[in-house]
């Protein structure tokens, strides 16, 4: 154990108050309402914080703020009352995103009213640190144990198609795309003119497709699913007639085209391992390749990591499902990827995507406390999730969960021994046999804690 | 003939250019080549598992010697080569797999074994699962009858790279395929059971045993020469240890069959192929008995999702399949990939690495490189082919891999693989595979 409190007795009965309050569990009186709900800090002690926007900085510490980070660095002034996570020797990186998921939430396409928030999926996908995922055009947070706070956003991705597999249609779309361009010049001139003449009728969107503005107002990104050379460099052109960022997922030959996918502004949702063979017809290049998301991103294409199953898989077969997307960005980095940038693929990259960047996806003053501890580089196959973070909270210990505990066992803080005194199960117990005694010290106060404030004291 | 110090001065030269101008794939001369490299793992068991800054010496398709490069005597006449921070590691060994053929012509069930039956009769050597089981460094492959019946009949070991059946062919007979339960129950023409099939395969044992010694009787003149009986010949091979059976076994009364009813009664040479959900459990006698357990597909399992047959408690931790055999003793863990085949079902042929570092990921202990072990020299030596393949050793044919860490991690690349000296996939001078 790791976790330590230094709430004083003051600040409990705030607390005490405050947790039910959260919970939505118990009704506040009216004496209460007038009470302000006590601040929550939390904090990563120590570790090496990797976070996301380039600067590692070592043996820092992150605090937070009412499940927001507050401030990142050494030295810095902890409350009180903060919670303390001790994480020295360990490894803190930004919760990972998944763009695309399946069952983690254990509810419908309405999140809100419908999750679990005790899902086995959930606490799974937890220990292969995703903090965030997409599940249909819903983005969730995986707040394990909380029923509120879990959506970020909904509408996401909305999808369009433009391929050769289906002509009239694309025309239809390209004809969509023209109307609305049209009348964005005619909005652009009547807001001109109406300066002159303040009677000058708004004209009417009547007939406008009101997502094809959103894209060409760069308020939305659609998302295409192409994988042939051919309908990429469609798409690609298209994007750049019309003035609109595409989303392309699969993008399987987009190595191919990857200079028109970069002029285009595009960005890809990538299966590093994604097969596919050239046709034997075709006489120049084809097929799926490894070096897929490196070219992409030399070509100035942002690259989104998933694994071929967005779902939690237990079957037994292992590597490819959400439990790895550790695993398949490191196949990106086979193929040349910068580890930088694969690690960008799984957290800032589907962040943008999904817009809520300015939530998650990195550690920055400001944004979401959603972070994860590991033992060693993320995208190294040993390392596990010690500890997932999610608003300023531990969702997620190895030790404390069934699954993975037994694999390689978390040393009992092997690198600060007096915080394992201070926080040690054993002197938790020995406490508790001392705890008739009168002299409990301030160092018992301070421990019993953990267990529920008081409990300890004489 | 340049001298060598000559050549050793130009390789110091080249040495910074050594990717951008690697040789064009080549055939094995007669002039030797030293290969040196940041890091070697032999595969061995015994010695240095992983030379730092290591030489190795290959001429004429054989691994001449391995070594720190300052203990290593470059001969007169070799080309040097440095390459860098490379790593160079045994070409793996893939034993159990579906790739050199098309599945539909694969799983005969005329009857309920077919010991008889070949795999090597249909074989497409150089196909694309094949050369892309080169591009992750997977050199040699054991491509076997599925598990529609009890014996699928017989495997057939090939290297990968060859476009040419004779150049391929590694050993046929490769391996007698047992499927000892697990899928002839639901693809077999009827739905025989545990008990029947046990009977019947114990049976087909028997008869193929007591053909192999009227055999062996004939050949040391003590007996009168048999009949030839098609069905029961590959049991001659399997007598002389000259080839093993390979046991599609999983869930553990099964794999506790496979040990007593092959290795225990019939003390016939055999290994464990899947071996998951909790097959484990048998461990201790595999080991006992020097029953290699070559483990997958299935890397992990659980009490939540495990099917009805195999529901030994875990109290809801998911296992790492190798790292129970590795806790309960087992010293000859290895992997398999099972791929079937066509692209994008099952693992892919090139990902027979990943499976070693997931069993590592799950709790294998790769403290000294059992993960790259796993791959290499330990399906050798359950194949009976560690004299030939499977470690960076004097003697052994140079079968090796050159990645840019180890091979096992997702994360680093092979650039190169030499298959019996010869260069058959280089990154330098092709299209990236894998």
């Amino acid at each position: 154990m790791h976790i330590k409190t230094n709430k004083k007795t003051g600040s409990l009965n705030a607390a005490a108050l405050f947790l039910p309050l959260a919970m939505g569990l118990v009704a506040p009186t009216t004496a209460q309402e007038d009470e302000e709900p006590a601040d929550e800090w939390f904090v990563l002690q120590g570790g090496d914080v990797h976070t996301g926007t380039g600067a590692v900085l070592r043996g820092a510490s992150v605090l937070s703020k009412n499940g927001k980070i507050d401030e990142i660095g050494y030295d810095l002034y902890i409350p009180e009352e903060a919670e303390i996570l001790d994480v020295a020797g360990y490894r803190v990186y930004p919760g990972l995103v998944a763009i695309e998921s399946r069952g983690l939430f254990g509810g419908s396409s309405d999140l809100a009213n419908s999750v679990d928030p005790f899902s086995k999926n959930m606490v799974l996908a937890l220990s292969a640190g995703v903090t965030t995922a997409r599940n249909g055009s819903e983005v969730a947070k995986l707040r394990a144990g909380h029923i509120d706070g879990l959506v970020l956003t909904s509408g996401v991705l909305p999808g369009l198609s433009y391929s050769k597999s289906n002509p009239s249609g694309k025309r239809t779309l390209r004809q969509k795309f023209e109307v609305a361009v049209q009348y964005l010049e005619v909005y652009a001139q009547w807001e001109i003119d109406k300066k002159s003449d303040k009677e000058l009728k708004e004209p009417s969107d009547k007939g406008v497709d009101s997502s094809i503005l959103r894209y060409l107002r760069g308020e939305a990104r659609p998302v295409f699913s192409a994988s042939t050379r051919t309908d990429l460099l469609e798409i690609a052109r298209l994007a750049q007639r019309f003035g609109f960022r595409p989303i392309i997922n699969g993008c399987q030959e987009g190595w191919i085209v990857a200079d028109e996918l970069g002029r285009a502004g595009a960005s890809a949702i990538i299966t590093a391992r994604d097969r596919s063979t050239k046709g034997e017809e075709l006489v120049r290049t084809g097929g799926s390749s490894i070096e897929n998301a490196a070219i992409l991103h030399r070509a100035g294409v942002s690259v989104t990591i998933i694994p071929s199953s967005a779902g939690i898989s237990l079957g037994g077969i292992v590597g490819r499902d959400l439990m790895h997307l550790t695993i398949e960005a490191g196949f990106a980095v086979r193929g040349g990827l910068s580890e930088k940038a694969a690690l960008d693929g799984i957290t800032i990259e589907p962040a943008r995507l999904l817009g809520v960047e300015s939530r998650v996806g990195s550690i920055e003053v400001g944004k979401d406390a959603d972070m994860i501890v590991t033992d060693g580089d993320i995208l190294h196959y040993q390392t596990f999730v010690q500890w997932a973070v999610v608003s300023g909270e531990v969702v997620y210990d190895k030790e404390a969960e069934l699954f993975f505990a037994h694999i390689r066992p978390r040393p009992k803080s092997a690198l600060s021994p007096e915080e394992r005194v201070d926080a040690g199960e054993t002197e938790d117990e020995e406490i508790e046999e001392d705890s008739d005694d009168s002299d409990s010290s301030d160092e018992g106060g301070e421990e019993g804690d953990d267990k529920g404030d008081g409990t300890f004291r004489p | 003939m340049v001298s060598s110090s000559r050549i050793l001065a130009v390789a110091t030269f080249v040495a910074a250019l050594t990717v951008a101008s690697a040789p064009a794939l080549e055939t094995p001369g007669e002039q030797g080549l030293v290969l040196l490299a940041r890091k070697v793992v032999t595969g061995s068991f015994e010695g240095d598992g992983v030379i730092n800054n290591g030489a190795v010496v290959i001429r004429g398709g054989l691994i001449e010697a391995v070594g720190p490069r300052t203990d290593v005597a470059i001969p007169e006449g070799y080309r040097v080569e440095d390459l860098g921070d490379l790593w160079i590691t045994p070409g793996m060994i893939d034993l159990h797999c579906h790739v050199a053929m098309g599945m539909q012509d694969l799983s005969e069930s005329a009857y309920l074994t077919n010991p008889g039956m070949r795999a090597s009769v249909g074989i497409i050597p150089g196909n694309t699962n094949l050369l892309n089981a080169v591009a992750g460094g997977v050199t040699s492959v054991l491509h076997i009858p599925g598990s529609a019946t009890n014996m699928g009949g017989q495997g057939v070991l090939l290297r990968t790279a060859p476009r040419a059946f004779e150049d391929a062919l590694i050993r046929d007979p490769g391996s007698l395929k047992l499927a000892q339960a697990g899928n002839p129950e639901r693809r077999a023409p009827w739905n025989p059971r545990r008990s029947f099939m046990n009977y019947n395969t114990r049976s087909t044992f028997r008869r193929g045993v007591a053909y192999a010694k009227r055999w062996a009787e004939f050949e040391a003149g003590t007996g009168e020469k048999p009949d030839r009986d098609l069905q029961f010949d590959i049991f001659r091979s399997l007598y002389k240890g000259e080839a093993q059976v390979s046991t599609h076994t999983q869930i553990y009364q099964v794999v506790l069959m496979t040990l007593t009813m092959v290795a225990e009664n019939f003390k016939l040479p055999v290994y464990i192929d899947h071996g998951t959900f909790d097959g484990w459990r048998a461990a201790a006698k595999a080991q006992e008995l020097g029953v290699a357990a070559i483990l997958g597909p299935r890397g992990i399992t659980n009490g939540m999702n495990s099917p009805g047959f195999a529901s030994y408690d875990q109290d809801g931790a998911i296992f790492g399949v190798a790292a129970q055999y590795q806790k309960l003793g087992h010293q000859r863990v290895g992997f398999n990939t099972d791929c079937v085949g066509p692209l994008g079902r099952g693992i892919a042929q090139e990902e027979l690495g990943l499976q070693a570092s997931m069993g590592v990921r799950y709790g294998f202990d790769n403290s000294e490189p059992y993960g790259v072990r796993g791959v290499t020299s330990v399906p050798a030596e359950a194949a009976g082919l560690d004299d030939r393949l499977g470690r960076v050793l004097p003697g052994l044919e140079a079968d090796l891999v050159i990645s840019t860490g180890d091979p096992t991690d997702p994360r680093c690349s092979v650039e190169r693989v030499y298959q019996a000296g010869r260069l058959v996939y280089n990154t330098a001078t092709q299209t990236r595979r894998f």
